[in-house]
């Protein structure tokens, strides 16, 4: 029979000291106990639907930290998809959220969101004036009386190339992604809204309907387009579609190609952009790459926000607002752009290199209002049966 | 008895039946902007069925489903045999080999054939090194999808063909022998038929997921692979057309139904030797 060395536990004492714990915790748990339900109640959690870049580790130890909160976030991808998740699931379960371009306006006209009180986040001062709501007028309702969001990083969705494969007159356009003299090395990612609004840009310019009067009598929107446009765009999403060696998944893979130069030319968030640029300077790669933000037809943009649930308590309405705040504080700021790579809203460039300053677009924050933000498709029924066919063809 | 049936029912029940009904009735529902309208119409089977597109995607799940499950037929037949036959002692540790892949997730397999498919993979790295072009036929095209389908569903073949062979009497062969038959004519009259049970599983296992698959084309395909099951998803995901993609749910059901069907007609129980369902 085996025996027992002193120090370790047998089953059977294993089992009887489970036993007697579950009998504690049943007894404690089973009566009203204020110890148990205090302790719970001490920590609140902030339940975020958000982007996953921005759950910095360093910010979310510091938050947890000074406000004595969890931080418990899920990740989303697209705009829809966190939009479908709060739409169709209701707001009970989240207190924040994440989106960018017109999608917050979406939110609060629904009901999704309420909100935000500028004065409990005072580092809004250290935001560029280009992205406040008198400037960047999507943060606040269409008649300017709400603040809907606080504003957290912001970018396009430009052109990145390997400039030492792409000739330098053929730069500088959305129809270079349509060049046959580079079949087989372009890669776009998977998501229809950015394909079908970017390749609507260039449709709109080819028809020459990008600057006229539009239907709805505000100005060229590419989320806005006409059936014309629309068909338009389908028959250029097809044409390129002979082109892609392959739609990217993650930025992962996106470098992997980049660096492989399989991929010449890729639309992008400047994500790819950033890392291979600091690859060039380290000279770990050998042909240099440009990011060109805004196309000679326009460009896609945004900036990535924060939105309050409209079902947060007043509690978790409080830390919102504070995580908002200790995000958009300088020195953790610098941090958020570094490890996201994205470009940064807050001015911190006095914490930054020359290199930096110009590789997270410090002093490039007025562009952001020249590009077309990014928005709610006019129909998604309708761009997803363009989608199908350009995937189908 | 009603007792203890009890909790299995439910939990089929609750996690099977409630949500297939719950698609089923979003499946003649309509979607506007990313909400849902309870006004029932069969705008969404109208759709499926006269747009070419979800046709094309249908088409391509099916082909790519038939085409994985016969290559995996092909693949799993002489190592299930080989198992049953000549394994001896190490029967279970091979089986259970066989279940290693299914240590890491979907994901990390499918990344690891990028890394073997891929423009800068393993393959292509080295023909690079001996002067050689890559091969473009590997990197994100269907037959690469196809290659990571076989790869990630041959073991549930190999499994369900192992199972039915080490309950197979091999004596059965040398009495065919003794008759006069030769080796292909003993697995096509004994073997094959007495075996088709383990067969038409491991051809159910295969198929149906296959069919479903949306991570493998997405990883492995291209632009040009687009599958039923990726389409499916976005309809849920980004474009929030949650009604089709109910309506895209109950097709693929029924045809995975159809399909389960057709291949239950080829079973005979009897001849088999099954025993599961009461038959002797």
């Amino acid at each position: 029979m085996p025996t027992v060395k002193e120090g370790t536990l047998s089953r059977r004492a294993v089992l009887k000291r489970g036993a007697a714990t579950a009998a504690l915790g049943a007894l404690v748990l089973g009566r009203p106990g204020p110890y148990i339900g205090n302790a719970q109640a001490a920590t609140p959690t902030l339940r975020l639907l958000m982007w996953q870049p921005y759950a910095i580790k360093e910010t979310i130890a510091a938050f947890e930290d000074k406000f004595k909160a969890k931080f418990a976030p899920t990740f989303f991808d697209g705009n829809s998809e966190a939009f479908n998740k709060l739409k169709v699931g209701g707001t009970r379960d989240f207190d924040m959220v994440m989106a960018d371009g017109f999608w917050p306006r979406l939110y609060f006209r629904q009901g999704l969101t309420k909100g935000l009180d500028y004065g409990k986040i005072p580092n809004m001062s250290g935001v560029f004036a280009d992205f406040h709501p008198d400037k960047f007028v999507l943060l606040a309702d269409e008649e300017g009386k709400n603040k809907v969001a606080a504003p957290n990083c912001w970018g396009g969705y430009g052109i990145t190339i390997n400039s030492s494969m792409i000739a330098k007159e053929d730069v500088g356009s959305i129809d270079l992604l349509l060049n046959s003299k580079y079949a087989g090395h372009f890669s776009t990612n998977s998501r229809f809204e950015e394909n079908i609004a970017l390749m609507g840009i260039l449709a709109a310019t080819k028809l020459g309907t990008r600057d006229g009067p539009r239907p709805d009598g505000k100005p060229f929107n590419p989320y806005q387009l006409t059936d014309d446009e629309l068909a338009e765009t389908k028959r250029l999403l097809i044409e390129q579609k002979k082109l892609l060696l392959t739609r990217y998944q993650d930025y992962d893979a996106l470098d992997r190609l980049m660096r492989a130069k399989s991929v010449w030319a890729a639309p992008e968030f400047a994500e790819s952009y950033r890392k291979l640029t600091v690859l060039r300077k380290e000279r770990k790669i050998d042909f240099d790459v440009e990011h060109v933000l805004k196309p000679k037809e326009g460009g896609l943009g945004w900036v990535d926000t924060w939105m309050v649930s409209a079902d947060a308590d007043s509690e978790r309405t409080e830390l919102a607002h504070a995580w908002i705040n200790l995000f958009l504080e300088k020195e953790n700021y610098v941090r958020v752009v570094r490890s996201t790579g994205y470009g940064g809203v807050v001015d911190v460039r006095s914490l930054m290199s020359e290199d930096e300053i110009a590789l997270y677009f410090q002093n490039r924050s007025a562009e952001a209002s020249q590009l077309h933000m990014f928005d709610q498709p006019s129909s998604p029924e309708k761009w997803e049966r363009i989608w199908s066919d350009v995937e189908a063809s | 008895m009603l007792l203890l049936a009890g909790p299995g029912v439910l939990f089929i029940l609750v996690t099977l039946l409630l949500p297939l009904l719950a698609i089923f009735m979003f499946s003649f529902w309509r979607t506007a902007s990313y909400e849902l309208y309870p006004d029932w119409n069969l705008d969404n089977y109208h759709v499926l069925f006269t747009e070419a597109a979800y046709r094309t995607f249908l088409l391509r799940s099916a082909l790519s489903a038939v085409v994985t499950s016969l290559l995996c037929l092909l693949y799993a037949w002489p190592v299930a045999y080989f198992i049953a036959r000549h394994g001896g002692r190490y029967r279970l540790l091979l089986v259970l080999l066989l279940a290693a892949p299914f240590f890491t997730g979907v994901i990390l397999r499918i990344a690891a054939l990028q890394g073997i498919f891929g423009p800068g993979g393993l393959i292509n790295m080295a023909l690079g090194i001996f002067g050689m072009p890559p091969i473009a036929a590997l990197m994100y095209t269907p037959l690469a999808a196809t290659i990571g389908h076989v790869y990630l569903f041959v073991p549930f073949m190999v499994t369900a063909i192992y199972l039915s062979l080490v309950n197979f009497n091999f004596d059965l062969l040398e009495t065919a022998k003794i008759n006069g038959a030769g080796p292909w004519r003993a697995f096509v009259e004994v073997t094959w038929p007495l075996n088709w049970i383990g067969t038409a599983i491991g051809l159910a296992l295969v198929f149906i997921p296959c069919l479903a698959s949306a991570v493998t084309p997405r990883f492995l395909g291209g632009p040009s692979a687009t599958s039923f099951g990726m389409s499916l998803g976005q309809q849920f995901g980004e474009t929030g057309t949650w009604a089709l993609g109910s309506a895209m749910g109950v097709v693929l059901f029924a045809f995975s139904l159809l399909v389960l069907a057709v291949m239950g007609f080829t079973v005979n129980l009897k001849r088999s030797g099954f025993t599961g369902m009461g038959a002797r």
